[in-house]
């Protein structure tokens, strides 16, 4: 009986044959649908945040310090879910098929875009940051006066020309 | 059982109970705090199975806590919820352990958790480590997700224990558990268990404004390695129910083709740790070698191997195309050959047959009185499948068989898994058959505060339960029942009076979160001695 039996895992084995793969000198067994780190192109990112927002792990997060806000990816917290590149508006935001992230450095595992940020030209508070400004421009046509404003002062002056228009008395 | 949904609701009226909200699928009834264990007693009786009880600090919406108990009425396919209510000064419930010793965990975990007490029972605390401070309740809605309170000191009972090995845990495997094991010479007389070390307060965690409904999902299968896909689904039903969200078909299809997908991968997991544990190396191997496959396809058809990420409210995000579906057949087809070959040589080993037969027997009353749900329940005579009595998803379009085997054995649950392997790969291939047309998500929903639901999904360690009351833009409360919470209490009835030798493959045959370190300290009643042995060989 144990005889029998050894035999039959024998076959068994022997049409297996080896399955475990030589990685690293040989291809990593991965398919097409493999999720890995993302990647964020800083020539397309807007600093939007929407990435932020939707990140479960906070593996990316978007911190404003003095002009500037800068958009930070440590993948160690990354759970390679790849939400955040479905919610990025810019398409700014690839999930590629990179694995091998070990590293004997922690800031080797952290990578970010650095986005200047714009004034209100009006009350000075920091509204937006420069990159998000132009594809608004673009994408939506908005007048040069209002677009460098907050969105305070820019409803403070909306009502003042509407004011205005209606022929009332912006004093 | 003869009674339908509407009498049982009507004895439940006419015992004092009042139906807050009745819904298709379920019915809420407030019942007063003090005479719990009459409507417990009732429910049991009528055929009742216990899923879970849940505390709640509702103080923000009515200045009260509330305890709910949810029962569920299997051959009915719907659950009765006792909700029963305790002001804050006076927060105490009546126990129903005495009718339900299923009851006996969540009562605990409510006490220690909320600061609800259950009375009329013996208690101690389960959940939070011994040097907790008294009266600081995590679940309470004053208490921050991040608080860390100052440590207090360690009771009295464990320092007595001191210079006692007693561990060690793995600190990064995520279910370490520790039974100590008295033994009069080889014979185990009674066992304790010791759990919870690994609180990661995830409840909590979803609750605080950390975390948005949409982050959760992603929070909710890392509750468990093996079943996370569970997790993220019943969280969404339960979320989806509550708001009323439809789900696509096709949605619905393919989240049950991964869950199935996902109970091969566990269960031949499961196998492999078997026949390791009972020294067959040759079938675990092979085993884990038929699973690789298992992984290779779910990672196709998800993007990971584990941790699909793949749930999101109102549907899925990755679709299924032709591809996908040429190559889920053929996985089946030859997964089903592998698999009857390795299983046919693996069971005609005798030493394997040998062990796994007459060892760890549960019986059927003992079973049913702790409400011990999935494969423990089948191989014990009772038949439990939530994919029958509670049809979810697309399971109510596929055929299959509840595999029912009544010797309560390690071999009975180990015959159990076998078999659901099979069904598992028949259930596949019947819903990539019958996969529908249409989109995979819904484009907008709505969630509306304070609604409550109840969903759960026959995981592949049994039944797993999730309760939740929705918040303003996360759930106010959100409870997680996982299969193993149900069957560990089990394991004492398993264990008691079977050799030694045989614990290991008892306590693995549950199919816990294993962690290949466990330890369990041994303690021989008639010398006093107390020594610690490994539980697996390996690790």
């Amino acid at each position: 009986m144990v005889k029998l039996s050894i035999a039959k895992i024998l076959q068994i084995a022997l049409k297996a044959g080896r399955v475990t793969r030589k990685y690293p000198s040989e291809q990593p067994l991965l398919t097409p649908e493999f999720r890995g780190a993302i990647r964020i192109d800083p020539t397309k990112c807007w600093g939007c945040g929407a990435c932020v927002r939707v990140c479960p792990p906070n593996a990316l997060t978007l911190t404003p310090k003095d002009k500037v806000a800068t958009l930070e990816y440590f993948v160690g917290r990354c759970i390679f879910c790849g939400m955040c590149a479905e919610v990025c508006p810019a398409n700014a935001i690839t999930v590629t098929k990179e694995f091998e992230l070990s590293s004997t450095s922690i800031e080797d595992l952290k990578s970010g875009v650095v986005h200047r940020l714009v004034r209100c030209s009006s009350c000075g508070e920091l509204i937006w940051t420069e990159a998000e400004l132009r594809a608004t421009v673009k994408s939506s046509p908005i007048s040069e006066e209002y677009i460098t404003l907050c969105p305070k002062c820019r409803k403070l002056k909306f009502g003042k020309a509407a004011m205005l228009g209606r022929g009332g008395s912006s004093e | 059982m003869s009674k339908t949904f509407d009498d049982i609701v009507k004895q439940l009226v006419d015992m004092g109970g009042v139906v807050e909200e009745l819904k298709a699928s379920e019915v809420y009834v407030r019942v007063p705090r003090d005479r719990l264990r009459n409507f417990a007693r009732f429910l049991y009786e009528s055929g009742a199975y216990f899923k879970t009880c849940v505390g709640v600090d509702e103080r923000q919406l009515n200045n009260m806590f509330a305890v709910y108990y949810i029962f569920g009425l299997d051959e009915l396919g719907k659950d009765v919820v006792l909700r029963a209510l305790a002001p804050e000064d006076d927060a105490w419930v009546d126990s129903i352990t005495s009718e339900v010793p299923a009851a006996d965990w969540c009562e605990l975990e409510f006490r220690d958790l909320v600061g609800i007490e259950p009375r009329n029972r013996l208690v101690r605390r389960l959940v939070l480590p011994e040097d907790w401070p008294d009266g600081v309740y995590p679940l309470r809605k004053e208490f921050k997700y991040d608080m860390r309170p100052p440590v207090g000191a360690f009771r009295e009972e464990l320092a007595e224990e001191t210079g006692i090995p007693v561990g060690p845990y793995h600190p990064a495997l995520h279910e370490p558990e520790y039974f100590e094991l008295y033994v009069e010479g080889e014979k185990i007389v009674d066992v304790a268990y010791r759990g919870f070390h690994v609180h990661r307060g995830i409840e909590k965690l979803a609750e605080s404004p950390r975390f948005t409904y949409k982050q959760v999902p992603f929070l909710a299968e890392r509750i468990c390695g093996i079943c996370g896909f569970v997790h993220s689904t019943c969280y969404l039903m339960a979320l989806e129910k509550a708001a009323g969200i439809e789900v696509p078909e096709r949605a619905e299809f393919i989240r049950s083709i991964v869950l199935e997908v996902e109970r091969l991968h566990s269960h031949l997991l499961w196998l492999g740790v078997a026949a390791h544990l009972l020294g067959y190396d040759a079938g675990f191997m092979h085993a884990w070698r038929i699973r690789e496959r298992v992984m290779v396809l779910a990672e196709y058809l998800t993007g990971s191997r584990k941790t699909y990420g793949i749930n999101i409210i109102g549907g899925v995000r990755k679709d299924i195309d032709l591809d996908k579906i040429d190559k889920t057949m053929r996985t089946m087809a030859s997964l089903k050959e592998e698999f009857s070959k390795l299983t046919e040589v693996m069971l005609s080993v005798p030493q394997v047959k040998s062990r796994a037969s007459g060892t760890g027997i549960l019986s059927k009353s003992e079973a049913r009185a702790l409400s011990v749900v999935g494969p423990v329940a089948r191989a014990s005579g009772l038949y439990r499948d939530i994919r029958k009595d509670y049809p979810y998803l697309a399971y109510k379009r596929v055929s299959f068989k509840v595999p029912l085997y009544t010797e309560g054995d390690n071999l009975a649950r180990l015959l159990v898994r076998v078999d659901e392997v099979y069904e598992s790969i028949e259930i596949i291939k019947q819903l990539i058959d019958a996969l529908p047309g249409g989109s995979i998500s819904v484009e907008e929903y709505e969630i509306p505060v304070g609604r409550k639901a109840v969903a759960a999904i026959e995981a592949p360690r049994g039944e797993d339960v999730h309760f939740i009351i929705t918040g303003v833009g996360r759930p106010y409360r959100w409870r997680v029942r996982a299969p193993t919470y149900q069957n560990i209490p089990a394991l004492r009835a398993m264990l008691r009076g079977t050799p030694l030798a045989d614990a290991p493959l008892t306590i693995a045959s549950i199919d816990p979160c294993f962690s290949c370190t466990d330890r369990v300290v041994v303690y021989d009643m008639r010398s006093g001695r107390r020594s610690s042995i490994r539980i697996t060989r390996g690790g």
